[in-house]
């Protein structure tokens, strides 16, 4: 799209505050306007807020006193229990490990392969370059879905059903982590690189010296949301996965509930568990977090 | 380093070389399979009847699939489950911009001076709100949420919209399988939070219901079928006006003006109340004709050039077609109330009944995609807005209505248009999820959308061949509404 050259300006919506909303008018005035836009954030900030503290009030419930209309437990005697037995109920720490693990591969994969792809995208003048380049772009539009059927008897056919190798290959190769690296890549002056070339580096040696420390930000943005996503994923995990000890966090919650989801006060724990490290993950990364998502809006 | 052409040669490969884990990995994933699956899609290889026991040969198919697609009854009602669920959408978008526009404002009040004000006076407001549960002798609950809720002023009034962005974001960033499984219990019939919160204000309300007259009630619907008429023919004429101004080529109006009549159609064809519906519909049906024709005879003063105000149209047809789709709800509810309430109204069984199964989950969309990415984009296009338009329209003592209506939307239409497309593309392929972990497609398959109806068909029932169909025919909506993108997004965006 015509929007890409724009896209690694840094955008700080902080840094311009008040051009939208510019106040006006007297101290008192402006007092008791900004005062009760406080009020309505906190409102609906609050609503926001209300599922979850139910959850955590929930998970902290004997079994028996679940349905009932008050939220928080009899006598205020709060079963802190109830999370050291969701470990003995199912294998969670095991789900925990699998999750990571897988993650932390396909992330690694994904961050490399895509940032020398986009090297050799943006740095690299080779013939049909362009073309090869279109065609990746192409698959970004296709819904997953079209792939995965095919995928999953190719996954026979090489017997990988129900491994972690399954299971990190496909998701390892992504098109749009290459378009997000190159899109980077291609602010960075080229002048750089030749001057480094002068010198005598090589190709690889401008990759990892010279590109790969300029293109931090990127990186970690990939980094970031690849993570997150493979945390989050659900599809392929849930058709590639027989057994129970190798279920991902998703898989394993989705196992707990069919098996188990009578025992609500257990499941809110499980649920409390996989949650919050998510909300501290998005507290601690937020500044990368904020700035990757606006500068995704360019990807289309 | 030699001749040109031995570095052309040297560039070649060295590019390849780079690229060579990335792409192997992009054809064996990605490529291959899509080629796989594109076969697939024309061949009957159904796991039924190609298995370790009865090893039939699979078969070229040609359109069969397709066919059978096109005859499909299910198909369809998934196909409109995916539509319905996306009326969410504008909605959404809506919430977005909301919090997105409260969220720009200035959280310090202009200067130091109200700044300080403001926390002092927090803190004053905490306090006395503190001693008043103390004399009150509050439960344990009211103070935990009052904490919670003074926790979140204090903290916004001392960090600004930070804090804010913060929590509104985060049901977003959190959904997923473990969210769901929240709401399922959140939701729960007979002793979920919901319902539970539910039962008392519907007690009473159905006491109200009962003591008004019904006709009154009943009144509501032909009220609501009144506005939803007065909103298309209001549209239309706005359409036409646009059309004789020469802002809108006839080929252009053509969608806007389907959206806009749709909900005309669908009453005069399923209103929940026959009669009164069908003829309303027809009526309005019948008008909007006539205008159009009376405006094709009059002919144009100005030759429309074919899509220049295509996406003023589209938008303007978007919201009235859901503002009317709206209405027509609501007034088939009140049309029923009396009858519902003549043995007390009770909280719905949300996801376990047919009728509110859809609407349980958009609510619970809606609860996830007000602070989603959407507002994140919104917040940045916020200020992108040069200055000077509001330093201009100030001059001109412009009402904020007129500033927003004027500057900030006018100028925010290009991010609108790209969430827009973008929601449309991920609505037509969501609902897995949700449908897995919640419902399992159901009650009666009211849940369930096309990725769900492909995951089913291509992994439970075992119709690969048939499932490649689907996902190649969901692939193609896909493409059209990018194409529709193409066409239409860059001028709309550059306008």
């Amino acid at each position: 799209m015509s929007t890409t050259e724009a896209s690694f300006e840094p955008v700080a919506p902080a840094a311009r505050r008040g051009t939208a909303g510019t106040v006006t008018g007297s101290s008192a005035s402006r007092f008791l306007r900004t005062g009760l836009l406080h009020l309505l954030l906190v409102a609906l900030g609050f609503t926001f807020a209300l599922p979850f503290v139910w959850m955590i009030l929930t998970s902290l419930k004997p079994l028996d006193e679940v349905g009932l209309d008050a939220w928080l437990p009899m006598n205020l005697d709060f079963r802190w229990g109830n999370y050291g037995e969701v470990f003995h109920v199912i294998p969670f720490a095991r789900f925990y490990w699998n999750s990571i693990f897988i993650a932390a591969w396909v992330t690694f994969l994904q961050v490399f392969t895509s940032s020398l792809a986009a090297f050799s995208f943006s740095r690299i003048p080779w013939r049909g370059r362009d073309r090869v380049f279109l065609l990746y772009l192409a698959t970004m539009m296709l819904p997953g879905l079209v792939m995965m059927i095919p995928n999953y008897q190719i996954m026979i056919k090489l017997r990988l059903v129900d491994s972690y190798v399954g299971l990190i290959l496909p998701a390892a190769f992504s098109a749009f982590g290459t378009f997000l690296l190159r899109q980077f890549m291609l602010t960075i002056p080229t002048s750089l690189d030749e001057a480094a070339e002068i010198d005598g580096a090589s190709k690889w040696q401008v990759y990892w010296d010279v590109i790969l420390p300029l293109c931090r930000p990127g990186l970690i943005t990939l980094t970031i949301f690849t993570f997150i996503g493979n945390y989050h994923s659900f599809f392929w995990p849930l058709v590639m996965l027989k057994t129970v000890d190798k279920y991902t966090l998703p898989i394993g919650l989705l196992f707990f509930d069919s098996t188990r989801g009578q025992t609500t006060n257990l499941l809110m724990a499980a649920v409390t568990m996989s949650v919050v490290p998510m909300i501290v993950l998005f507290v601690l990364l937020q500044r990368y977090l904020v700035r990757g998502i606006q500068l995704g809006a360019v990807k289309g | 380093m030699g001749k040109p052409l031995s570095r052309e040669r040297r560039n070649t490969l060295l590019g390849l070389a780079f690229l060579s884990p990335n792409i192997l990995g992009f054809l064996a994933f990605t490529v291959i399979p899509l080629v796989f699956s594109f076969f697939l899609a024309f061949t009957n290889w159904d796991l039924k009847l190609h298995n370790a026991f009865k090893n039939e040969p699979i078969q070229f198919a040609f359109l069969s699939n397709f066919l059978r697609l096109l005859r499909d009854g299910e198909f369809y009602q998934y196909l409109g489950n995916t539509l319905f669920l996306m009326m969410n959408i504008p909605l959404a978008i809506a919430g977005s911009l909301g919090a997105a526009l409260l969220l720009s404002k200035d959280m310090r009040g202009g200067s130091p001076r109200v700044r300080h004000w403001l926390i002092v006076s927090a803190a004053l407001l905490l306090s006395v709100a503190a001693l008043c549960l103390v004399g009150l002798h509050a439960g344990a609950f009211v103070i935990l949420l009052s904490g919670l809720a003074g926790l979140m002023l204090f903290g916004g009034v001392l960090g600004g919209s930070t804090l804010y962005r913060t929590v509104f974001f985060i049901p977003h960033f959190t959904s997923g399988v473990a969210v769901f499984i929240l709401w399922k219990k959140l939701y729960n019939p007979s002793n979920g939070p919901v319902n539970n919160a539910l039962a008392r204000p519907l007690l009473a309300l159905g006491r109200a219901i009962n003591a008004t007259p019904p006709g009154v009630i009943r009144a509501g619907l032909a009220v609501s079928l009144a506005l939803a008429v007065a909103l298309a023919l209001w549209g239309l004429t706005r359409l036409l006006r646009m059309s004789r101004d020469g802002a809108l080529g006839t080929a252009a109006a053509a969608l806007p003006l389907a959206m806009l009549l749709a909900p005309c159609v669908a009453m005069a064809l399923c209103c929940p109340h026959r009669p009164v519906g069908r003829v309303v519909g027809l009526l309005t049906l019948a008008v909007a004709l006539g205008l159009i024709i009376a405006e094709c005879l009059r002919g144009r003063d100005f030759p429309a050039r074919p899509s220049q105000g295509f996406g003023d149209a589209f938008m303007l047809a978007l919201l009235l077609m859901l503002a009317q789709l709206i209405l027509l709800g609501l007034g088939s509810v009140a049309y029923g109330l009396p009858e519902q309430a003549a043995d007390g109204l009770e909280p719905p069984a949300w996801l376990s009944v047919y009728d509110w199964a859809k609407p349980a989950i958009m609510i619970m969309g809606l609860w996830g995609a007000i602070g989603s990415n959407n507002m994140l984009l919104y917040l940045a296009g916020l200020s992108n807005i040069p200055a000077e338009l509001y330093e201009a329209a100030d001059i001109d003592g412009a009402s904020r209505f007129q500033r927003f209506w004027h500057i900030t939307w006018p100028q925010l239409a290009p991010v609108t248009f790209f969430i827009f497309i973008m929601s449309v593309i991920g609505g037509l392929q969501g609902g897995f999820e949700m449908a897995r972990t919640m419902t399992n497609g159901g009650p009666a398959g009211s849940t369930t959308t096309l990725s769900y109806f492909i995951y089913t068909q291509g992994f439970s029932t075992g119709r690969l061949g048939y499932a490649s169909g689907i996902a190649w025919v969901l692939f193609a909506m896909v493409f059209t509404v990018t194409l529709f993108n193409w066409k239409f997004g860059s001028r709309y965006v550059n306008d």
